[in-house]
């Protein structure tokens, strides 16, 4: 088994270039949006003079390169920089707002393959029958449905109208968490879930047409040990690469919930240090972004290298 | 699948990152409720869009961060809860020298910082100092009349001036004039800010950057009997539907920001109160006269006369503000409302058009920042109305910092934007606004009117107050005269809370006193 997780130290390596294509890309996209820290800081009183002496204290006055040079400096000794808009290490922005953004992608990964499974397994097992055309509906309307709608409306409903959760938030203690994002987490799930529940369900199809599932059933396996032994594990397969690269999307799309539900993460970092020219956090964040969507990656094939003994990694890497 | 996409991948989340817009600020408004026996204890939360920055009050410019370092740093003056007067805090009072370039001050009695140290004249002359060192990147221009503090006894100040200078002591109001311990209490300015230490009536506790900062009472604070509340609490909540569903489930206090659409169903809900607050905020377009032909008085005039105001504020406030017709707001002193702006005449607009230099008509552009509906709603309005007169205007929408260095740099032909106070006296718009060596080219349009300017200049070092009168009536009708502003409208401030909370205030500076504020149970 382990014998073939060899692929791993390789695919490592093969993300150093791709961090450091990411660094490069956006220390110099950030640098064509018009404007700097400075600008934003001083507020409605801004003149010329103050911007330029304080452009020059919070030295973005350099030449591009040079910064670019500094901050890779700096990168290599462990240090993502200086936050421009509260003058502290962005380091210290991350570890607050990392664990957010990563506990409600897990949560709501975890929150739709409790709604997928099911529901692709419902639909699968008779094709074309009601169920099964319900299920699809719900996959259309599902992924119809912007995110930010579906989290407000769910707000309306399960936090205004019943109480029983809080209206945004991300709470004090562990507990409190699990209570808070159990909202934002379901809105990333149901629109996670189609793509999921499609997957599956069309996998599964294919599945119980095999002839091994023939063989099965006429050894007098049925039902859920049929399902579990034979159908899910083979049927997940091609399914956990596109939770892999979905995982990798829903960083994106965790910026519009965050918001909604006045989450302290990623996104909210990212965004505000956009609107604040605050270069060095968003080198930061995208930089953990980059590094978070490669390691997603690396375990995607390590799970699907668990599910499936034909599939050797460490091969694809050489080829 | 294979995954050559993980770049692609980080690069398409970085992009829609970049990609997303859509942070709007606006401010608030109010009346107090009544107040019957205030109720001791208890926590406030509010909740506002964006996080503060940081607590130094000489270099910071936010808002929010303002509201927050004035509970924990109070300066020697005060002004008034309805902004047009100056009341003594920290000091008891002052005296002006006959030549007007002495003025000493006397400090209250028995006031401590919260960590118990007894406030003396050596803290005040530290704080002032320590503020107009910042001239270059923080408020310090504020203080440029000040030739020298002195500490004369430990109970008395004596500040020298350069010249006449009536604005003083609305300077020495400012937050970033607050008193702090002399020499930060033996820390560094960068510690001390970390933490900062006043006589306020709350003290600094935590700051979760980003999420919220909480601040709890000043036991030893010098009003006796006050604040009310053990802590205050405000949380980062960006969506302005967010904040109106909390206040209305009673999960926070106070909505900072409610959005100007949503006031009318926060009225009808239960336990909500929807406040009100005059401001002094002004919403004006500023044309650019370094550009052909906005040199022409005609065509400024005739814009401003296509102007339908009252549509504007029944567009982009829901009704809650009032058409602009001066210069300065009504919260300001010396405000006159009968100089002469202009108002909404389509005929006059285009006979000021026959008049102009380009009687046809032209194309132009009007600068507004992205994600900022208000200022969309403007320009809509705008563009349909100039139409009218033969005027063919282009929207160009920048997000805020883009947009504000392309007005520093005079890239605009119009643009939208507004001006709120932080002192209550007019020098501090006026100076900005028509001089054009108050450090902004007259608020980036050029204007430059010799006559205005000798007023501006003249009304500065009059103390007295029906004189300056005389003389602020003078420059508002001289700059309604040149156009070189369209005004719009004025907006209150704003802010939704639950109808547990009790005398919370705001002055139309912005400002709000929170040690008079309770909530009852």
């Amino acid at each position: 088994m382990l014998h073939r997780l060899r692929f791993i130290p390789a695919r490592l390596i093969q993300s150093i270039p791709v961090a450091f294509g990411v660094t490069l890309i956006v220390f110099f996209m950030a640098h064509l949006l018009p404007g700097n820290a400075a600008l934003a800081l001083l507020g409605q009183r801004a003149t010329a003079e103050s911007v330029a002496a304080l452009t020059t204290q919070l030295g973005l006055d350099r030449p591009l390169p040079e910064q670019y040079l500094i901050f890779l400096a700096q990168l290599f000794q462990g240090n993502l920089g200086t936050s421009l808009t509260y003058q502290v290490p962005v380091s210290d922005l991350l570890v607050q707002a990392v664990p957010v953004t990563l506990a409600l992608l897990l949560y709501a990964l975890i929150l739709s393959l409790f709604i997928s499974i099911p529901l692709a397994a419902l639909a699968a097992f008779r094709p074309g029958g009601s169920r099964d055309l319900g299920v699809r509906g719900f996959t259309l309307v599902g992924q119809g449905m912007p995110q930010f709608w579906v989290g407000i409306m769910l707000l309306l409903i399960f936090a205004v109208r019943f109480r029983l959760f809080p209206v945004g938030g991300y709470g004090t203690t562990q507990l409190d968490h699990l209570y808070f994002l159990f909202l934002p987490a379901l809105t990333l799930a149901i629109s996670m879930s189609p793509t999921i529940i499609r997957s599956l369900r069309s996998s599964m199809i294919n599945v119980l047409e095999s002839e091994y599932v023939g063989t099965a059933k006429s050894k007098g396996s049925y039902g859920i040990s049929l399902f579990r032994g034979h159908v899910l594990r083979n049927a997940a397969i091609p399914t956990v690469s596109v939770i892999g690269v979905n995982l990798g999307f829903l960083v994106g799309g965790s910026l519009v919930i965050e918001r909604v539900f006045a989450l302290p993460g990623l996104g909210s970092l990212m965004i505000n240090s956009i609107f604040s020219r605050d270069f060095p956090t968003v080198q930061g964040v995208t930089l953990f972004v980059a590094l978070f969507v490669v390691v997603i990656g690396i375990l995607t094939d390590v799970v699907y290298t668990m599910l499936d003994p034909r599939v050797d990694m460490s091969k694809a890497v050489r080829a | 699948m294979k995954r050559h996409s993980t770049l692609v991948v980080a690069a398409v989340a970085a992009a829609t990152a970049l990609a997303l817009s859509g942070c709007s600020s606006s401010t608030p408004a109010s009346n107090a409720a009544a107040s019957s026996s205030p109720v001791k204890g208890g926590a406030l939360t509010m909740a506002w869009s964006a996080d503060v920055l940081s607590m130094d009050k000489t270099t910071t410019f936010d808002n929010n961060s303002i509201r927050v370092m004035e509970q924990i740093m109070e300066p020697l003056f005060q002004a008034s809860p309805d902004g047009t007067k100056l009341e003594p805090w920290l000091a008891t009072g002052y005296t002006i020298s006959d030549d007007k370039l002495t003025y000493t001050i006397k400090l209250r009695e028995g006031v401590t910082f919260s960590d118990g140290t007894p406030v003396t004249s050596a803290d005040v002359k530290f704080s002032i100092d320590e503020d107009t060192k910042t001239a270059d990147t923080g408020w310090g221009f504020i203080n440029a009349a000040i030739d020298k503090v002195t500490a004369t006894d430990p109970m008395t100040v004596t500040i020298g001036l350069k010249y006449a200078w009536a604005p003083l002591i609305a300077d020495l109001s400012l937050f970033s004039n607050g008193v702090i311990p002399n020499n930060y209490g033996g820390k560094t300015a960068e510690q001390f800010y970390t933490a900062p230490v006043g006589t306020g009536p709350f003290v600094w506790d935590a700051w979760k950057k980003g999420e919220s900062l909480t601040l709890t009472a000043n036991s030893k604070y010098w009003q006796p009997g006050k604040p009310y509340l053990d802590r205050v609490t405000w949380n980062v909540v960006p969506d302005a539907t967010t904040r109106k569903l909390q206040v209305q489930g009673g999960q926070i206090d106070i909505d900072d920001t409610p959005d100007w659409s949503s006031l009318a169903s926060l009225k009808s809900s239960a336990g909500v109160n929807a406040l009100t607050f005059p401001s002094t905020q002004l919403d004006y377009i500023a044309f650019n006269q370094q550009k052909a032909p906005f040199d022409d008085v005609h065509i400024r005039k005739a814009i401003s006369m296509a102007i339908d105001r009252e549509a504007l504020v029944k567009a982009v406030l829901f009704g809650n503000g009032a058409a602009a017709d001066s210069l300065l707001a009504p919260g300001v002193p010396f405000y006159d409302g009968k100089t002469g702006a202009a108002t909404f005449d389509v005929a006059g607009a285009k006979a000021e058009m026959a008049k102009s230099t380009k009687p046809a008509g032209f194309s132009t552009s009007l600068l507004i920042s992205s994600g900022n509906p208000n200022q969309g709603a403007v320009a809509q309005i705008m563009q349909a109305e100039l139409k009218e007169i033969g005027i063919t205007m282009e929207i160009r929408q920048l997000d805020p910092t883009a947009n504000k260095k392309a007005r520093l740099a005079s890239d605009f032909d119009m643009a939208t934007s507004a001006w709120t106070m932080d002192i209550p006296d007019p020098d501090e718009w006026t100076s900005f606004a028509v001089d054009p060596n108050g450090g902004s080219h007259s608020t980036f349009t050029y204007y430059n009117n010799p006559d205005v300017i000798a007023i501006n200049k003249k009304a500065q070092q009059e103390t007295d107050d029906a004189k300056r009168q005389v003389l602020y009536t003078q420059l508002q009708t001289q700059a309604a005269a040149d156009a070189f502003l369209a005004y719009l409208y004025y907006s209150p401030y704003v802010y939704a809370t639950t109808d547990k909370v009790v005398d919370f205030h705001v002055t139309p500076l912005g400002n709000y006193l929170l040690q008079d504020v309770y909530k009852t149970q």
